[in-house]
């Protein structure tokens, strides 16, 4: 991390990814105070681990009632991670039949076996849940803020319609980049043909729609459909781009949003608007999932070019090879202009994609990109710590810090 | 300056921008009116087929009695982004094959199958039902209908025609396109039509929920569900075009029951669930809704058994036919040994020997029992009106209904 470039374009960076809600500027970035262990075996009785390690553990943010405020400066680098929390170990129960569930309320539509297929066939279990995740530690980090206990089935049911919004807009995706791998196996536009993939992809919308009306709450349901136009929207920004290098990097921007964390940002909102919270504590979760979506998509964006194919279950370099400029590239750009060109002509010359593959490792754009990132997990935290203290809210942390080092 | 003051400033303003632009939809409406009369006219000429009863006519009288056209190519998506983002690209593609080319088209002309006789309808039966409404700010007080049906309507059409678009994409096979040129042009062809009708299908999702109906918001989501679902009942080409099922020994009421299952879903949900909707929206009882629902499927369906009819009624009887129209089902309910020429189509249509097929049809009961399909559903849709009080609205109606075809 010591060598992040102070170019122009850093200083930039730091007044764009404010844009417009946030006005704190944080100045110190230190390493996150939350470690990710996967590897570490869990216990099944205590879902919260304080690490005991005699005098380096400084137990923080256990005292009841105490928000922790300060932790982010405080911390040491290089200090030993305090607890693990698995938020997916912690919401297990919750989670581990959303996936059924939704497999079910999609079959029950309909009567056509062929369709029934094509509709299921991403939700085998094998993704990530990221979105699913966030919205029911969310709601239930929201509803231990409100002195709530239990999940409400309203909430568990947007968690469900994030994931099938998300999969209805994979399948789109399917189509459009006609790609042939993804999650590890044969992406749907490969086993049937694209009319019909198109129609289960509106299907499935359809089917996520109808849930969100049965939820009868009106201002989730302006909420949720408004996921729907931003993820067509960003689509719609990825097929242009921008001239100028400072347009560009707004239009990437904003573009990552409605692709993105507009889901994530509006689920998480949805959940603690159900939960009775006021404008406030709604935009609190709102940002923490803009906060998290912008940083996920963005080591998306880095892990494109560093990841090995069979890690990602896609191939590398995948957006380039369809000519998108994602951040990598636009921060490389600002050291070796030569990629302006190729930008604008969406790499389809011979070599361009080598080319740009090689200028963003000579870069700074790759460590750039993750610092850019962990600016908006940082944020995130801080947000998820302006809620009252439950073994959720730390879910959000370590979610927030599992998003930066997550490796696929 | 006082608050009153500067309130009574920003109104002035908003005024004079309001008016400005009625003004240039105004220019715009009629330049495209123009557009559509060429374009009616040569229509016209291709497909004179029945004199009689004048559609145009009755279809641009109805127009006048619930306000303005009804189509979302209003000022509004003209002027939006990805709108005009299409345009630019759909630019790039002509010239080329793909069919995004002609379901565009089709958007513009004014033919039989035009969508906004779609909202047309919805607008109509709103007035006809009128409303329970006590809120005057709700009423577009010169058309006789509520701001929120009017929403609706154009709801109706947006996903009429996403649906039209994303049935409009090809399926791009492997080694159908060797050259890398046309292969392009269908991918970037199919690349502009998905996001289109996901464009189209996302803001009426965004509409819908602006009325704040949940609802309306499930009810018409199923409309959307039923559209999708189409696409997968029956045997299908590889380009997905819908072949007949092998009707089962006892072949009574084969053909009336796969065609009613196909059009209900493709065509008679969205429109039944689109009158129930508006009505909904008036504070109508749920009886009234349901005859709403009625109403809006039996019409749908009669128009959808006048445009099978079309190809062996019409003067020019080489236009290409659906071989699950009409009267292609109702002659293999008579005799089945057509399917034998039918099913060399099942790799693709085009592989069927039509004018054979049309030969055989034309000599059997096919067209005559289409007649009375559209007859009975017409007469259907008939017996709803009636519920309602007489109006413009409802003459309207049963104009358009006539001007269908022989009722």
């Amino acid at each position: 991390m010591a060598c992040i470039g102070s170019g122009r374009l850093c200083a930039r960076v730091e007044k764009l990814c404010q844009f417009g809600h946030f006005t704190q500027v944080r100045r110190k970035v230190s390493t996150a105070c939350v470690r990710f262990r996967q590897d570490i075996p869990q216990s099944g009785s205590t879902l919260v681990q304080h690490c005991q390690n005699g005098a380096r553990s400084r137990v923080r943010g256990v005292i009841p009632g105490s928000r922790a405020v300060s932790s982010m400066q405080t911390q040491q680098p290089g200090s030993l991670p305090e607890f693990q929390v698995d938020p997916y170990r912690l919401i297990d129960d919750d989670l581990k039949d959303v996936y059924d569930d939704i497999r079910l309320e999609l079959v029950r539509n309909t009567s056509q076996e062929e369709l029934k297929t094509i509709a299921t066939y991403y939700f085998d279990g094998q993704g990530k849940a990221l979105r699913p995740m966030v919205a029911i530690l969310m709601a239930r980090a929201i509803n231990y803020h409100k002195e709530r206990s239990d999940l409400l089935a309203s909430q568990r049911q947007v968690a469900m319609i994030a994931e099938m919004i998300h999969s209805a807009s994979l399948i789109h995706d399917d189509v459009i980049d006609q790609s042939d791998f993804r999650r590890g196996k044969p992406s749907v536009n490969v086993l049937w043909n694209h009319k019909k993939v198109t129609m289960a992809g509106d299907f499935i919308l359809a089917i996520a729609s109808m849930m969100i009306a049965r939820l009868r709450n009106d201002d989730v349901t302006l909420t949720l459909s408004q996921v729907v136009t931003d993820l067509v929207q960003g689509e719609f920004m990825q097929l242009g781009s921008k001239e100028t290098e400072n347009e560009r990097f707004a239009h990437y921007l904003t573009k990552t949003y409605r692709k993105t964390a507009s889901l994530i940002a509006n689920s998480a909102k949805a959940v603690a608007m159900l939960a009775g919270a006021d404008d406030h504590l709604a935009d609190v979760a709102f940002q923490y999932g803009r906060n998290v979506g912008l940083a996920f998509q963005l080591v998306d964006d880095l892990l494109d070019f560093v990841s090995s194919s069979a890690a990602m279950g896609k191939p590398t370099a995948a957006d380039l090879k369809l000519g998108l400029a994602t951040a990598p590239v636009l921060f490389a750009c600002e050291r070796y202009p030569e990629l302006n060109p190729m930008i604008m002509r969406r790499f389809q010359e011979p070599g361009d994609v080598e080319k740009a593959f090689e200028f963003v490792h000579k870069s700074q754009g790759l460590e750039q990109t993750r610092f850019l990132a962990k600016k908006h997990c940082v944020e995130a935290a801080r947000l998820a710590q302006s809620l009252a203290e439950s073994p959720y809210q730390k879910g959000l942390l370590v979610v927030s810090d599992f998003v930066i080092n997550r490796m696929k | 300056m006082s608050v009153n003051n500067v309130t009574a400033n920003l109104l002035r303003r908003s005024n004079a921008v309001s008016s400005i632009l009625y003004n240039q939809y105004k220019v715009i409406g009629t330049q495209g009116r123009q557009f559509h009369e060429t374009e009616g006219n040569r229509f016209a000429v291709k497909t004179a087929t029945n004199p009689k009863p004048d559609w145009n006519r009755a279809v641009s009288e109805a127009e006048k009695i619930v306000g303005y056209p009804t189509s979302f190519l209003s000022l509004r998506w003209l002027l939006s982004d990805e709108i005009a983002n299409v345009a630019l690209h759909l630019r790039k593609l002509v010239g080329s094959n793909h069919p995004l080319l002609k379901t565009a088209k089709s958007l513009i002309y004014n033919g039989r199958n035009n969508m906004q006789a779609w909202g047309l309808i919805v607008l109509l039966i709103s007035k006809a039902a009128g409303h329970l409404s006590v809120d005057d700010m709700e009423e577009d007080k010169a058309a006789g209908v509520l701001h929120s049906q009017r929403a609706l309507a154009e709801v109706t059409e947006m996903i009429r025609t996403s649906h039209l678009v994303h049935k409009g994409l090809v399926n791009i096979q492997p080694g159908v396109y060797p050259e890398a040129s046309e292969m392009n042009d269908m991918t970037f062809g199919n690349k502009i039509a998905l996001l289109s009708g996901d464009y189209l299908l996302g803001n009426s999702c965004a509409e819908l929920a602006a009325l704040r109906n949940q609802d309306l918001v499930e009810l018409m989501s199923s409309a959307v569900r039923d559209l999708a679902e189409a696409e997968f009942v029956g045997r299908r080409d590889n380009q997905n075009n819908p072949l007949p099922s092998i009707p089962p020994a006892d072949r009574t009421g084969y053909a009336v029951t796969e065609w009613t299952l196909r059009n209900v879903l493709s065509a008679g949900a969205l429109l039944g669930k689109s009158c129930q909707g508006t009505l909904k929206l008036a504070g109508h009882s749920d009886e009234i809704q349901e005859q709403g629902y009625n109403f809006g499927k039996h019409l749908a369906l009669a128009w959808q058994a006048c445009l099978d009819l079309g190809p062996f009624t019409g003067k020019d009887q080489t236009v290409p036919f659906s071989l699950c129209s009409a009267p292609v089902m109702f002659h293999i309910e008579h005799d089945p040994t057509i399917l034998t020429e039918i099913d060399k189509g099942l790799e693709s249509v085009q592989n069927v020997d039509y004018t054979k097929v049309h030969d055989i049809i034309v000599s059997g009961p096919g067209v005559e029992l289409t007649k009375q399909l559209q007859k009975e559903h017409s007469q259907r849709a008939m017996e709803v009106l009636a519920v309602f009080e007489e109006s413009d609205a409802r003459t309207a109606l049963s104009n358009i209904i006539v001007a269908m075809g022989d009722f």
